[in-house]
């Protein structure tokens, strides 16, 4: 089983795969980090020349003209109550990072880490995934190189069994780089430390509404290392849909089509959440899992960290006993 | 000699999408025996193969390899094969040598030695280490054939061996499957539509046609049958003559030629009687049969289904 695994892995990387999945992480973290680091430039600038308050040192009467800007936006008429609930959300926010001195315009290698994981675990990180586990079997069927794999003595659920596993090593080396690199490249633009500044967490979704009663405060490492298991958990989900697609599928383009539009149709239909209960059992809106801690999810009812692990287990188990039972049962006919 | 069967179908059926595409196939084959498996394209050489190999399942009968069934036993009866399906896929982005080293990862028998071995064998020691991606598909084909020898399989299933090879490889194959049978033993299972090819190294024949065997036989028995020729001034009276006397159906070859197969009476017999009736007979010869006129006389007229 070993030299099966490391065979599954040695044609990954000989398939330059893996290489390319870790440039694409460099090239977009760079890029990310250049644009907070303008960003958060321009906007301590602009509140300076606003307010005359410089945004490093006096952040506190900074925050509190924020508030008052947001309450103030809050109170227009125009406003429809899916913008009002989650500005409120935003002031809470706010308002709890006043009261307990923590300072949110502060950047940081640590708090960019964090983000950064957040703001791509639900359609970066699985676009990330998908270029690995959509031709792991797709692939072999697509050049003719499964026949030659199935007809060793090995029995085919080993075969596949070795493919799998080889895919969540790999999971496990995408996260792990992901981190490494976005802590190492944002370390050039905002320094390196940051590890021990507090994060709220503990956000709680009561009727319809944010509920921070519960908050309380976590050391940024531990928040990061929160946020990055939840990504590997999504890794892995969306691991093994993409890996029941490669064996449902014959062709790679077709796998990785699939699974994409599959992705990227699930942020269209995050608009009806609260109105089509239906889709709250789609894998793909169950994917904000880093937001639940955060506290940057939108309000439905029913919906929690709970309910999205359970939903995203549920696909998952499926999917690989789907990708498993047609795999040993199918004619190869490539 | 009873021996053990290497190889055993029994009554093999399959139906793919409602179509039937194997309508009925027994096959026995024995150590150190090369098989040939001949048949037009699309009789269903290639599906025969992968039921034999496990990629499919027939959806009626039995497939044993060495006592052990395909179906039931597949790890053990795998073991005891080696094999190229169509074409031999490699994976382009390895190294022959990365590629063959996958293979052997995965039984514990192969050691390197039997690696290296294996690539001498086909005569591939100078490319081993190029990217797939260089190769000719000559060089593939001995790629694969090497990759069907790792395990010292008793049963080799090549199908379509020959293609892309050049006439030295041909030759080298040739000597290859004759040394692997008759020296080590091992029964080969080559699957073709040249004619040639399979009349050059096998043994027995069996040829396969929409999905259902039509004849089986040692090739020597098969192409026994002798076959007359006549250079002749007047084809047409010959032709009325054999066939009113002695009931043969000859046909016209070319302007002079007469050609027919002999049954019951001797050539003397027929030529003396051919002169009495005043033709001029100025050549005559007895050539044998080859397993194109047998294949194409058996698989005549026949469309692909």
């Amino acid at each position: 089983m070993y030299s099966l695994i490391e065979n599954e892995v040695t044609k990954m990387i000989a398939k330059k795969r893996l290489m390319f999945v870790l440039a694409i992480l460099v090239i977009l973290i760079s890029v990310f980090a250049y644009g907070q680091n303008r960003t958060l430039a321009r906007t301590k600038a602009q509140l300076t020349q606003r307010m005359g308050i410089t945004a490093t040192t006096d952040w506190h009467k900074l925050a509190e003209q924020q508030l008052i800007d947001m309450k103030g936006r809050l109170d227009s008429p125009y406003m429809d109550a899916k913008s009002q609930s989650s500005l409120t959300v935003k002031m809470q926010q706010l308002q709890y990072d006043l009261d307990n001195n923590i300072n949110p315009l502060d950047q940081s290698a640590a708090k960019f880490t964090a983000t950064f994981m957040e703001q791509s675990i639900f359609l970066f990180l699985p676009l990330l995934i998908v270029i690995l586990a959509a031709d792991m079997v797709s692939g072999e069927s697509s050049s003719g190189t499964i026949k030659l794999l199935l007809v060793r003595n090995i029995p085919r659920w080993k075969i596949l069994l070795s493919k799998y596993l080889a895919l969540i090593i790999l999971e496990v080396v995408v996260i792990f780089c992901a981190f490494l690199l976005s802590a190492l490249i944002s370390g050039f633009f905002f320094g390196f430390g940051g590890w021990m500044a507090p994060v709220a967490t503990g956000f709680r979704v009561l009727a319809g509404k944010l509920d921070a009663s519960g908050v309380f405060n976590v050391p940024e490492w531990q928040f990061s290392l929160m946020v990055y298991s939840l990504a590997f958990f999504v890794a892995v989900v969306v691991g093994s849909i993409s890996f029941m697609i490669s064996v449902l599928v014959k062709s790679t383009a077709a796998s990785i089509g699939i699974i994409l539009a599959t992705l990227i149709a699930g942020n269209f239909i995050s608009f009806f959440l609260s109105d089509w209960t239906l889709t709250h059992y789609l894998f793909m809106v169950n994917l904000r899992l880093t937001d639940y801690l955060s506290g940057a999810v939108q309000p439905v009812d029913g919906m929690n960290m709970l309910f999205s692990v359970t939903v995203l287990i549920v696909w998952a188990l499926v999917s690989t006993i789907v990708s498993f039972v047609y795999f040993t049962k199918k004619d190869i006919l490539v | 000699m009873q021996q053990t069967p290497v190889l055993q179908l029994k009554n093999i059926k399959k139906t793919i999408k409602g179509k039937e595409i194997i309508k009925h196939i027994d096959l026995t084959l024995y150590p150190s025996q090369i098989f040939g498996f001949l048949g037009p394209n699309g009789a269903g050489k290639t599906t025969t193969i992968r039921m034999i190999v496990g990629l499919i399942r027939p959806t009626e009968g039995s497939v044993t390899i060495c006592g052990h069934s395909v179906s039931r036993d597949f790890v053990k009866a795998m073991s005891n094969v080696g094999c190229i399906i169509e074409s031999p896929d490699m994976y382009k982005y390895l190294t022959g040598m990365e590629n063959l080293l996958q293979y052997a990862a995965m039984n514990k028998t192969i050691g390197r030695q039997r690696v290296h071995d294996v690539v001498e064998m086909v005569g591939l020691q100078h490319r081993i280490n190029d990217k797939i991606s260089t190769y000719s598909l000559g060089m593939r084909q001995r790629l694969g054939i090497a990759q069907a020898l790792l395990s010292r399989p008793k049963l080799l299933i090549l199908d379509e061996p020959t293609n892309g090879l050049d006439p030295a490889g041909i030759t080298e194959f040739r000597n290859l499957i004759r040394r692997l049978a008759y020296e080590e033993g091992m029964t080969v299972f080559v699957s073709s539509h040249l004619l040639l090819e399979i009349e050059e190294i096998c043994d027995t024949v069996s040829i396969i046609k929409q999905g259902t065997v039509i004849k089986t036989g040692a090739v020597q028995e098969l192409l026994h049958e002798d076959k007359i020729e006549w250079q002749l001034n007047d084809p047409q009276k010959a032709i009325a003559l054999l066939d009113e006397h002695w009931n043969i159906k000859a046909v016209q070859l070319k302007k002079n030629t007469v050609s027919a197969r002999l049954g019951e009476p001797s050539l003397a017999e027929i030529n003396e009687l051919l002169i009495k009736e005043g033709l001029e007979l100025t050549y005559c010869s007895s050539k044998q049969n080859t397993l194109e006129d047998l294949f194409l006389g058996l698989t005549e007229g026949d469309q692909i289904v």
